[in-house]
């Protein structure tokens, strides 16, 4: 299949961003205490892009990401950190590089600062993510059948529309009484719930949340603050 | 009538370490030597640093300059060009010019070590300007700035904040006519990348490369480092062109990984000039009657296997008289051609 758009390498994509900028990020990316054992230096072999199952969906390259940081060149950096870094899987196919460099993990440190200081691109690329995080924060580690937004996710095929459209029809046509189920996938205990919304409050999650999506961080809120209200935790509060 | 004699011809490191070797086996060797002092190129030319270990180059030089002067068997003769030559193994003439007075030499066998010089970059075919542009340097004059522990831009006497390589002028060309790799220009690049790195830390150093070729331990002791501890850019692309922008210099090029064309600043670029036979191996090479290959260098004739003997009985071609060398291509091969100089005098002159 044809990739999805071309990632633009040009050295003026974001010109208009000042280069200090663009430098702070990118020495938050290196402050990061996994940096020296994600990042050595870089043969530009292109053996994690041969292995890497989005580089053959997307015009994607761990190898750029690698050299890219390898080399410091803080303005591809940037422009990868918005354009590229979300088009990978994190599975990690990429952690048989000669040298030691993880490229995957290196995209793990440029999404978390992506996000953690709200960049627009980091917006746009986990809106399609809403779904999945609410129903996963608000109903606790569940996958279920109607998490998946059917626009955001090209990769997984055209299908995902249709069965979206009728899901319900779709999963009682299914043997087995326990898949009928369209919201849920099992019963959370309460007391894991609530442990979760701690976690979660106690570990900055939904601070990140705020940052990328305040929208999903208002619902959760709502969800949550209640939730842990009728279980005692009265002085518990996200803002 | 039979000389135990072996002329050594060259005294740069080949030269040295042949001569060291013959006389420490008790064998009678004449060292000559064209300039007035021992050392070769990396004496001549000012090396700062040896590839790959960065030690003083004057001070592991002085040591094999020191191995071979006031030595017992050996007849250090300085000032001294080979100018002629007749006989047949065991029994050569050889006749120099020593302090413009012409003298004969007897020998039994001869070591040629003759050298190299370094690729002149007013002969490359890009437009690099080396000749037009101040802050446009060679390997060479790098190595001399870095040796006076003063690296500046030529031009106005400041600190660079950009340099950089590129490799390969000189080599691996077939316009220029030199298709051989230089074998060294990668190590030696990176080596002063990473003295330009610590004399310089705010520097940024890109090297532009076709391939790096970093064999051996050099990967890790050169390559490695270069890129790991002092962030030195290798970026795979030839610049084709240097143009001057203000006071600074353009150099266009294409980025081939990152699929994009480049017009980066530079503050001084350095030309990787690679390795040519010296006037004195073509000279002398003509002198013996040894063949020469289609780059002027000496031909010899085993192959992988024998690197050191060539068509004429007697007579054997070490370092870089043979091709582009590194240092221990240098000595290695010296050492091969002190044990076969000598088998060759005693199968000659029997003991």
């Amino acid at each position: 299949m044809a990739a999805k758009n071309t990632l633009d390498l040009s050295m003026n994509k974001y010109a208009d961003v000042p280069y200090e900028e663009k430098e702070r990020l990118f020495e938050e990316m290196k402050a990061d205490h996994r940096w020296n054992h994600v990042l050595y230096g870089c043969y530009e072999c292109g053996i994690c892009v041969a292995a890497c199952p989005s580089a053959r969906f997307y015009d994607f390259s761990p190898r750029v990401i690698a050299q890219a940081a390898a080399r410091e060149d803080v303005d591809l950096v940037y422009t990868l950190m918005n354009d590229s870094v979300w088009d990978c899987s994190q599975c990690f196919s990429c952690d048989r590089c000669p040298r030691q460099n993880s490229p995957g993990q290196i995209i793990t440190v440029m999404r978390e600062v992506a996000v953690k200081n709200g960049l627009k691109t980091a917006k746009e690329a986990l809106e399609g993510y809403g779904r999945i995080i609410y129903k996963i924060m608000s109903t606790g580690t569940q996958v279920s059948p109607d998490m998946l937004q059917p626009n955001a996710f090209p990769d997984w095929g055209g299908h995902v529309k249709d069965i979206s459209d009728n899901l319900d029809v779709w999963r009682k046509a299914l043997p087995p009484e326990t898949l009928h189920t369209t919201e849920t996938g099992w019963q959370i205990t309460d007391k894991t719930i609530i442990e979760l919304y701690l976690i979660w409050h106690m570990t900055g999650v939904m601070k990140l949340i705020e940052g990328v999506d305040e929208g999903l961080f208002m619902i959760l809120v709502d969800v949550m603050e209640e939730r842990l209200e009728e279980a005692g935790y009265d002085n518990i509060s996200f803002d | 009538m039979a000389s135990d004699n072996i002329l050594v011809i060259g005294g740069g490191p080949t030269g040295m370490e042949a001569a060291r070797g013959i006389a420490s086996l008790g064998y009678k060797v004449t060292l000559v030597e064209k300039r007035p002092r021992l050392g070769g190129t990396p004496d001549a030319s000012q090396y700062a640093a040896l590839t790959p270990d960065l030690r003083s180059a004057e001070e592991a030089i002085g040591e094999m300059v020191d191995a071979v002067t006031n030595k017992p068997n050996v007849n250090l003769m300085l000032d001294t060009t080979v100018v002629g030559s007749s006989g047949s193994v065991g029994n050569f003439k050889v006749k120099a010019i020593q302090s413009g007075k012409e003298i004969t030499i007897d020998a039994g066998a001869v070591i040629v070590c003759t050298g190299f010089t370094h690729f002149d970059p007013g002969r490359e075919t890009q437009k690099y300007g080396y000749y037009e542009h101040d802050d446009v340097i060679t390997l060479v004059d790098a190595e001399k700035m870095l040796k006076a522990g003063n690296f500046v831009r030529p031009s106005n006497g400041e600190k660079p904040k950009r340099v950089c390589f590129i490799q390969c002028v000189g080599s691996r060309d077939r316009q220029i006519g030199n298709e051989y790799c230089s074998k060294v220009c990668c190590g030696i690049s990176s080596k002063q990348a990473i003295e330009i790195r610590q004399v310089v830390p705010d520097c940024k150093v890109f090297i532009f490369y076709i391939d790096m070729r970093m064999y051996g331990y050099w990967e890790n002791e050169i390559y490695w480092p270069a890129q790991e501890k002092y962030k030195v850019n290798y970026v795979k692309g030839i610049a084709t062109e240097i143009v001057k922008k203000g006071d600074q210099l353009i150099v266009k090029g294409e980025d081939t990984t990152l699929r994009r064309p480049m017009e980066v600043p530079m503050d001084i670029v350095i030309l990787a000039v690679g390795m040519e036979p010296s006037e004195g191996t073509k000279k002398v090479a003509d002198i013996f009657g040894l063949k020469k290959n289609k780059y002027g260098f000496i031909e010899t004739t085993g192959g992988p296997l024998n690197t050191v003997s060539t068509e004429v009985p007697g007579v054997f071609a070490a370092g870089a008289s043979t091709g582009p060398s590194d240092l221990e291509d240098c000595v290695s091969s010296a050492g091969a051609a002190a044990m076969k100089a000598i088998a060759s005098l005693r199968a000659a002159v029997p003991a």
